[in-house]
């Protein structure tokens, strides 16, 4: 259950790295294109709005936050609503602090360390290994906009994810939204605004929680 | 011998019974009970954060289905980040736990958490033991529960509503502080476990509303 639980949230974040490489890499014909645009990425800033459904919600539960990169391997993957959670990564080091008391502590329960490995893939996803993770199959699907389909290879994420969709615009060339679906009644759903590659991140973004 | 033996139960259960708290009646047997409890089919969405050995062990969103009529629940505990780690119902027709990521998979986790639930948002069903005010003239209620067990609920000079759970025996097991207040007493909630392992959740509301011609739903 473990390394289901580490498999699901090494999806989640290369999934949204995925999300986050520029829309003209995205419309590449082949992940080897692919993969040579991603490694000119040096940074990554932007906004995002999650839409969680589940049949026990009438309407989707919105989380709201910000997500940083850094190459070649710092991350700040923060949800600021509705519960402030940050995760950092930054040279070989991997930090988890959740809200207490209106604080932002240190989770020490090893959480971060399950994190450590997401993010040491991740890093490697940025440095243009986008199809080393055996656990998917990648599918690019051309259509009124651009769909790079995650299918799970094998049962190790049998009733956990039964596919992961990011879709790109061909218009404007910006990644629109990825949508990781989890049942045929539960989906997470991630829209990204305010991309911004390439922009200057201050270290301490990577380092600090306020 | 069986004598003895009987002497000695009684006397065992007579003392742990004087830690229940006393209650004094009162004259007016008018007196209400306090409820807070939900009256209709309702949908709470909290965050929670988890407390052990006075160290924050966690902090999660927690949305909470509930049905007084047909004392149904339906729960799901999420990560921060929107991974479900617990889902499960539980109704008349018994427990089921559509996912129970670790720890959440622990032996009686899922019953004990069910049990907390209820405790929190279902008006006890066991018959009324007694009824007065407490040492600080507190109206308060005390139900017998069937299987074994006390509880006690009532309402203090703030507004607050608070719960207790005791064993058969008097041993306080489950402290619930409804915070609150009179106009919304779910927007804020408190629940200590006094168990061999203790623990506390601090819940805060994000919202919730009512909910009408929803069928109860299992995953």
């Amino acid at each position: 259950m473990i390394i289901k639980g580490i498999a699901m949230k090494r999806t989640g974040l290369l999934l949204l790295m995925t999300l986050l490489v520029p829309a003209t890499i995205a419309r590449a014909d082949d992940f080897d294109r692919l993969s040579r645009e991603s490694s000119r990425i040096s940074t990554i800033s932007a906004d995002f709005v999650q839409k969680k459904i589940m049949k026990i919600l009438s309407k989707p539960l919105i989380s709201e936050g910000k997500f940083y990169y850094a190459a070649p391997d710092s991350i700040r993957w923060e949800y600021q609503k509705p519960l402030r959670s940050v995760v950092l990564s930054d040279k070989g080091k991997t930090k988890r602090y959740i809200a207490s008391g209106g604080k932002m502590i240190e989770d020490k329960t090893g959480g971060a360390q399950a994190m450590k490995i997401v993010l040491d893939e991740v890093a490697g996803w940025m440095k243009g290994k986008f199809t080393g993770n055996p656990s998917f199959t990648a599918v690019l699907r051309e259509g009124a906009n651009t769909q790079i389909i995650l299918t799970p290879v094998g049962k190790n994420m049998a009733g956990m994810i039964e596919k992961i969709e990011i879709t790109v615009s061909r218009k404007d060339a910006s990644v629109k939204s990825v949508r990781i679906v989890e049942s045929a009644t539960a989906e997470t759903r991630i829209d990204f605004l305010h991309v911004a590659i390439n922009q200057h991140i201050p270290p301490s973004v990577f380092q600090d929680v306020p | 011998m069986k004598k003895r033996a009987l002497l000695l139960i009684g006397a065992l259960l007579l003392a742990s019974c004087a830690s229940l708290p006393d209650i004094r009646p009162v004259a007016d047997e008018k007196t209400t009970c306090p409820s807070p409890f939900p009256a209709q089919k309702i949908r709470f969405i909290h965050t929670i954060e988890a407390v052990m050995a006075g160290k924050t062990k966690a902090s999660m969103i927690g949305v909470t289905l509930a049905d007084p009529v047909s004392r149904t629940i339906s729960c799901a505990v999420m990560s921060p980040e929107g991974m479900v780690l617990f889902d499960a119902l539980r109704g008349p027709s018994g427990l089921s736990v559509n996912r129970a990521l670790p720890p959440f998979d622990a032996a009686d986790f899922a019953r004990n958490m069910m049990d907390d639930i209820e405790l929190i948002f279902f008006e006890p069903r066991g018959a009324l033991a007694r009824k007065g005010v407490l040492a600080k003239g507190e109206a308060v209620c005390r139900r017998h529960e069937d299987p074994g067990g006390w509880i006690d609920v009532w309402e203090d000079h703030d507004g607050r509503v608070h719960i207790r759970r005791y064993s058969e025996g008097g041993r306080l097991q489950r402290s619930v502080t409804l915070t609150g207040g009179p106009a919304n007493a779910y927007a804020a909630i408190d629940l200590q476990a006094s168990e061999w392992i203790g623990y506390s959740l601090s819940m805060t509301l994000i919202e919730s509303e009512t909910v009408q011609n929803e069928t109860q739903m299992k995953e």
